[in-house]
């Protein structure tokens, strides 16, 4: 067996679609469960009040990283076969930025909204109508910064590739750094619900 | 859909006043579990399709395929319509993102349906309108999706799927998010508490 | 130990079982495996025998024609060699490179050098870390000027081997070669020149024009 499966042509690409939707059903109900399908829950990571955000998300960052890792070192996964987007620093850098602004303001990410929509929340259908608007101008102003947009390219490049050390000292690392931010996480929401005495959701 | 129109062009018109939403819900799960299902979901997508998830692009793929409709030649041309296009052979929507994105919202409201948790209602703090509500969801939702197609990628793509493979450039976006997102926060107060 | 464990909150045996895992990871090496090379030797020696490893310079050059690029063709041989000939579409990877070149495991990739010794070396290297689809150009590129470039005119040749021989005609004129009809042609095989090639730089966009399925966000 080797994997990624569709890598080695176990299945052809209409196959392919049924499976994006299996997964995306998945993905769907791993959002919802998770309570991301709700604005206010979404942005009170950004006032201390619920850390889930960054709970479900690092964990799941973390859960992904250590399956692909441990999969790759026994074989049974051909990493040098996953997907790895190129790295073009500074556009990503801002887009980040302008992300994490569009989050806040708006309330959502392209996924959760999708799970917010399902869930009859109106203002995701605004949002969503926002981010469509978005893409519609960045696709305008396109000839005017693609310049920008390739800047800083990188190639497809890892954190272990670039900062010289090993995958596995990385995966270390990188569990490390989450179990810090977890117990913050949980710290400070607890101090949180002592000041306003809300119950976190 | 004609109700949902109607529903949001009567908040616009009568200010619903503080509408802070109780759930007579489900509570939700322990968010280290949901984070290891989301791992294991997205672990799936890696070892089955070497890829993973993703979200805007669904959407930019919609947009380059309107674009392409109503004006193919401008669409060809730009470099960016041009990417979600295709070879021409296929159908641009036969995409394996728009499938799992059409996925997520059966998946969502599947979820939803048995935890009591899918009614009308419009997500916001105590001390916002909801018309300044839809205002604020339009213009992050421009924001996010203009920052999204910079970044080659959303949270779901970038942030989760590259993060899980270390990817540099996923780090430093998802990094610049938290950012960006506390760095508004303040100024967002009022929409949210 | 049970009784810790027990006593333990979900959350925390959570994270207990991450730190275990991230240790481990810690010793567990290289994902890639990148420089270990595991040899089979049973199953690469089955694959030797029924010559499903290899591919004619015949059926290459049908490929080739019908313009199919599910193929990755490289040439082993030294960039001078290759600069001066080399098969159209071939990129070029000299033998010592090849176990760090770009070549992906589910690649199908044909090698070639000038006879069939730098070519079966490769081969073992490339199937002992394991790619799946290898194959050794048969004859190499000294069988590939022979039969394909320079194709001789069968002596006493019957009706079927001419009608061949007149398809070979047409084949070595599209590769730029030229059929030999003469029997005392092997002293002029060397002033024959050899035919330019744009097949090294057309390659290097191929790739990128075969990836239409978007994997990003």
């Amino acid at each position: 067996m080797n994997a990624p499966f569709f890598k080695f042509e176990y299945f052809n690409s209409d196959v392919s679609l049924i499976i994006a939707f299996a997964i995306g059903i998945a993905f769907g109900i791993a959002l919802e469960k998770g309570g991301f399908g709700r604005a206010t829950i979404l942005a009170s990571q950004f006032y201390f009040t619920n850390m889930r955000v960054l709970k479900v998300m690092f964990t799941a960052i973390v859960t992904a990283m250590l399956g692909l890792y441990f999969l790759s070192v026994i074989g049974f996964v051909d990493l040098s076969l996953v997907y790895l987007t190129q790295t073009n620093l500074l556009p990503m850098a801002v887009g980040g930025l302008i992300a994490g602004l569009g989050f806040i303001i708006g309330g959502y990410c392209p996924g959760t909204s999708m799970v917010a929509v399902a869930t009859g929340k109106l203002d995701a259908l605004v949002f969503v109508a926002g981010m469509i608007f978005g893409i519609l101008v960045f696709g305008e102003m396109f000839p005017g910064i693609e310049e920008f947009f390739n800047s800083g390219y990188m190639g497809t490049i890892t954190l272990p590739s670039y900062f010289n050390l090993s995958y596995g000292l990385v995966v270390f690392l990188v569990v490390l750094m989450a179990v810090g931010a977890f117990t913050a996480a949980e710290w400070g929401e607890k101090k949180m619900a002592a000041k306003t005495g809300k119950e976190i959701l | 859909m004609t109700s949902i129109t109607k529903t949001i062009i009567h908040a616009f018109e009568k200010d619903e006043g503080h509408e802070h939403i109780h759930i007579a819900a489900k509570p939700y799960s322990n968010p280290y579990l949901v984070g290891i299902g989301l791992g294991l979901v997205l672990l799936t997508a890696f070892v089955i399709m070497g890829r993973g998830l993703g979200a805007s692009g669904a959407l930019s793929t919609l947009v380059a395929t309107t674009v392409n409709t109503i004006a193919p030649d401008h669409a060809t041309g730009n470099n960016f319509y041009s990417e979600y296009l295709g070879d021409g052979k296929t159908n641009p929507l036969m995409d394996w993102l728009i499938f799992q994105t059409l996925g997520v919202l059966a998946g969502g409201f599947l979820s939803g349906t048995i935890s009591h948790r899918v009614f009308k209602s419009v997500e916001k703090g105590p001390r916002i309108s909801t018309k300044m509500r839809f205002v604020y969801a339009f213009i992050g939702g421009g924001l996010l999706g203009y920052g999204a197609k910079l970044a080659r990628g959303c949270m779901s793509g970038q942030a989760l799927s590259g993060g899980a493979v270390l990817n540099l450039g996923s780090w430093v976006f998802m990094m610049m998010v938290f950012v960006g997102g506390y760095a508004a926060a303040y100024f967002m107060r009022r929409q949210w508490t | 130990m049970k009784k810790f464990w027990s006593n333990l909150s979900l959350n925390k045996k959570l994270v207990l079982i991450a730190i275990t895992l991230g240790v481990i990871a810690l010793f567990a090496g290289d994902p890639y495996g990148g420089t270990t090379i595991k040899v089979n030797e049973k199953s690469i020696a089955l694959s030797t025998v029924d010559n499903s490893d290899k591919v004619s310079v015949t059926e290459l050059a049908d490929w080739i024609i019908k313009d199919k690029s599910d193929f990755e063709l490289v040439d082993l041989r030294s960039e001078e060699k290759y600069n001066e000939y080399t098969i159209p579409g071939s990129q070029c990877i000299p033998l010592p490179q090849i176990s760090s070149s770009d070549l992906l495991r589910n690649q199908k990739i044909i090698l070639f050098s000038d006879d069939d010794v730098a070519s079966s070396q490769a081969w073992f290297i490339l199937k002992s870390k394991n790619y799946k689809g290898v194959y050794i150009l048969d004859g190499g590129l000294n069988a590939w000027k022979e039969k394909i470039l320079f194709p001789k005119a069968p002596v006493n040749a019957s009706k079927d081997e001419l009608v061949e021989f007149e398809k070979m005609k047409e084949v070595a004129k599209f590769f730029g070669g030229q059929a030999q009809t003469d029997s005392s042609v092997t002293e002029t095989k060397q002033e024959i020149k050899l035919p330019t090639t744009t097949g090294g730089t057309t390659k290097t966009t191929a790739p990128t024009a075969k990836k239409k399925k978007r994997e990003g966000c």
